[in-house]
């Protein structure tokens, strides 16, 4: 297969490699007689980058056969697009046939200089597939990435998990007498309690989304999503480069996130390229029992426990990978869980996932992520696929753990009881240092 | 002090001002790629030569030309206007150069502390005069700020005795007729920072026809740059090449040839000339101006202010083929 492209679009090209390659290190390019896919997942299997671009996006584009694909370090691409784009007249790319060894990377300067690289492949690719249908997330919100930028500015540098708490804007009047008003979006940083020595800052933020985002939607009960914040920052400067906003879909703690640029009317560069990133988020809803997040609405619903709020486990702090077959509704509590403190109403779905071992397993492995693009879950244990866990599992207790011996966690479980203390006290700190409105000046 | 060396014998080799010393440190700079450099000095009546190497497989030598002839603006006709008549300009690098030694004295002297040492009397925005004399009582070289009135600065360096082993890397023409080719600085400079890519060496290829030089550096992946001459009039400068010849460099030395030169070159858009000799023996040659800052009204339209220069040679030995 061979493409050749020159002008705006290489930069786009330049400018999808370079988030690419922020969210992980393997690129895996699939050439249909169509479209080209440019994937990417990360090491921990957290987050999933994906570009698709139309053959009309190229000057020249063709595929031998039904398709043609390869797998490359984003590391050497990158390396290619050293020179700037701005130098570049046009470059091409060519893989002479299926099986060849190397990948063929062609510049043509203005200055007349030529570089041609040539990338060796990948031997055994993997190449997963990740299809996520926008319509099934509720939720939804759409936002100017300078405007997200600057909110996250009032957040450390360093921090790399945030927590967006959305609740119903229709649910309290915007003049409503709690302090924090018409604000029904929060972030909130989070701090991993296992770590030693982490951030002692805390920080929280209340948004308007009438004033902040373009676009919110969320009906019903509120709920928190937590996900890393580095590829959320790569994905903001790559929609800004691309000048359109940020689409971001979400339903509940557990659930996958996706993002898609959202492209404004009557802009031509969108009919040809399109692209997604979805994120893993925690299992475990950072939304304590009885404490609400933002308005000081008291839970809702079933008794001392609001329906979507989840109290702490100590011992059950699993987080498992989100890419989960969004129609495995079973989730089991485990009878570790002594605590007692949640109940499953029927219908709902409780986001923390603790169960026999089986279904453990089972639903790690059930992703909609198979090898060869099959999107169906793949039951038998696959090779390098299925077991690893992402970033954000951990194993919840030592029992758990020993049953569940294929995850292998960053966290220590034995931190469970100290920290969920923790965060209920930060909690209600939190809440109560809102700054008052009518402070004198 | 311009007796007769016979009379006084403890009069200096040499006492020379220089009056832009940010344009020496560029210089020398441009040959300074790593940290602890020794080099050789040599004085002479037209000028001073550092000479640094290393591994017996790179040297880089740079000129401070006494004078220095230069042609603003090419220009074939004797026919012209009093303005024009200055075609070939004598540009004095140095404001001043009393030589009064016999034979030319050599000396070892630490490049690094020498650069380190001139940035000292160097100050952003202004030229300033400094005077080199040597030797001081115990061999050192001398550097004394002479411009300011009210203060003083003032250093002595340390020199050594330089190593009895010859220097000259010998080089020779390869054959009957010069292979070389002239490339913009810029160009060149960038070429190499790519190559840092593949690997440890570089292939370097003329070919005759179509005329094109190509640098070639394989290993965990593979680049090839080329230089068309005819691709674009302001690439190649200038191309001689009659037998084809291919010879592979080590790509840190190769890279020590660009990776300091100073912003003003690619500014100016100088040329570097490259030049193959016999055995392999790679000559590049750059161009770095050690101009004052002139103030922009001078240069009036089409008339380029003179500009001082220093010569920059280096001599990369080919690798052993196997």
């Amino acid at each position: 297969m061979e493409f050749s492209i020159s002008g705006n679009a290489l930069k786009s090209f330049a400018r999808s490699i370079i988030c690419l390659a922020r969210v992980g290190n393997e690129l895996v390019v699939q050439a249909s007689p169509t479209q080209l896919g440019l994937h990417t997942l990360n090491a921990s299997r957290s987050a999933y980058q994906s570009i698709t671009l139309e053959s009309s996006f190229f000057d020249a584009y063709a595929v031998q056969g039904p398709q043609a694909h390869f797998s490359v370090l984003l590391k050497a691409v990158c390396s290619v697009l050293r020179t700037p784009v701005a130098s570049i007249d046009h470059m091409s790319v060519q893989l002479p046939d299926h099986d060849a060894s190397k990948v063929k990377w062609a510049l043509e300067c203005y200055s007349g200089m030529k570089k041609t690289y040539w990338i060796t492949c990948n031997v055994e690719p993997d190449i997963q597939h990740l299809s996520l249908d926008r319509r099934r997330f509720p939720s939804s919100l759409v936002v100017h990435p300078r405007n997200l930028s600057k909110l996250l500015g009032n957040f450390q540098s360093s921090l790399q998990e945030i927590t967006i708490i959305a609740t119903d804007q229709t649910s309290f009047p915007s003049d409503a007498a709690s302090e924090i008003g018409g604000k029904a979006v929060e972030f909130q940083s989070y701090v991993d309690p296992t770590k030693d020595g982490d951030s002692l800052l805390h920080t929280k933020l209340w948004i308007d989304p009438s004033e902040e985002f373009l676009q919110y939607t969320h009906a019903g009960d509120p709920i928190d999503i937590t996900f890393s914040l580095k590829e959320l920052k790569a994905f903001l400067s790559f929609c800004e480069g691309c000048e359109a906003d940020i689409h971001l879909f979400f339903e509940k703690a557990g659930e996958p996130i996706l993002m898609a640029p959202k492209f404004g009317l009557g802009d031509g560069s969108s009919s040809s390229f399109d692209a997604t990133l979805v994120l893993a988020t925690m299992l475990v809803s950072q939304l304590q029992e009885g404490v609400p997040p933002g308005p000081p609405e008291a839970a809702n619903s079933t008794g001392g426990n609001a329906a979507e709020q989840v109290g702490s486990e100590p011992q059950e702090r699993s987080r498992q990978s989100a890419f989960e077959q969004p129609s495995d509704h079973t989730r089991v509590w485990s009878e570790l869980s002594g605590t007692g403190t949640k109940s499953i109403s029927g219908s709902e779905e409780r986001p923390q996932a603790q169960g026999q071992q089986d279904v453990n397993i089972q639903r790690i492995r059930e992703m909609d992520i198979s090898k060869g693009g099959a999107p169906a879950g793949d039951n038998a244990p696959g090779p390098s696929n299925s077991q690893r866990p992402t970033q954000m599992d951990h194993a919840e207790g030592s029992r758990v753990r020993a049953e569940n011996n294929q995850s292998f966690s960053q966290r220590h479980p034995s931190n469970w009881v100290d920290a969920s203390e923790d965060e209920d006290e930060d909690d209600e700190d939190g809440v109560e240092a809102t700054p008052p409105h009518n402070e004198d000046y | 002090m311009n007796s007769s060396p016979a009379i006084e014998q403890d009069a200096p080799d040499l006492v020379c001002q220089l009056d832009n010393v940010q344009g020496m440190v560029d210089a020398l700079t441009c040959v300074r790629w790593k940290r602890h450099q020794d080099a050789l000095v040599e004085l002479s009546e037209h000028g001073i030569v550092l000479i640094v190497e290393e591994s017996g497989c790179l040297q880089a030598k740079v000129y401070l030309q006494r004078e220095v002839w230069i042609s603003p603006k090419p220009s074939n006709s004797i026919h012209q206007t009093v303005e024009s008549v200055m075609l070939y300009v004598c540009e004095k690098l140095f404001t001043k150069y009393e030589y009064g030694a016999e034979g030319r004295p050599r000396f070892g002297i630490s490049l690094g502390l020498l650069v380190d040492c001139l940035n000292t009397f160097s100050s952003p925005g202004h030229s300033n005069t400094i005077e080199i004399k040597y030797p001081g009582p115990d061999m050192e070289l001398l550097l004394k700020s002479v411009d300011t009135l009210n203060s003083c600065i003032y250093s002595e360096i340390r020199t050594r005795i330089p190593e009895t082993s010859e220097w000259d890397y010998n080089f020779e023409q390869a054959g009957t007729a010069p292979l070389t080719f002239t490339v913009k600085s810029a160009a060149l400079k960038e070429a190499i920072d790519d190559l840092e890519w593949p690997g440890s060496s570089v292939q370097i290829s003329l070919q005759k026809s179509p005329p094109c030089v190509t640098f070639r550096g394989e290993g965990h992946g593979d680049l090839q740059i080329d230089f068309m001459y005819y691709a674009n009039t302001d690439l190649l400068l200038a191309f001689h090449c009659d037998t084809e010849v291919s010879y592979g460099y080590k790509y840190k030395f190769l890279k020590a040839i660009t990776a300091n030169i100073p912003g003003n070159v690619a500014r100016e858009n100088r040329g570097s000339k490259l030049t193959i000799g016999r055995g392999g023996m790679l000559k590049v040659q750059h161009l770095v101006s050690v101009a004052k800052a002139l103030a922009p009204q001078v240069e009036s339209a089409g008339y380029q202010p003179p500009s001082r220069i220093a010569y920059i040679e280096f001599f990369v030995k080919p690798e052993e083929t196997a």
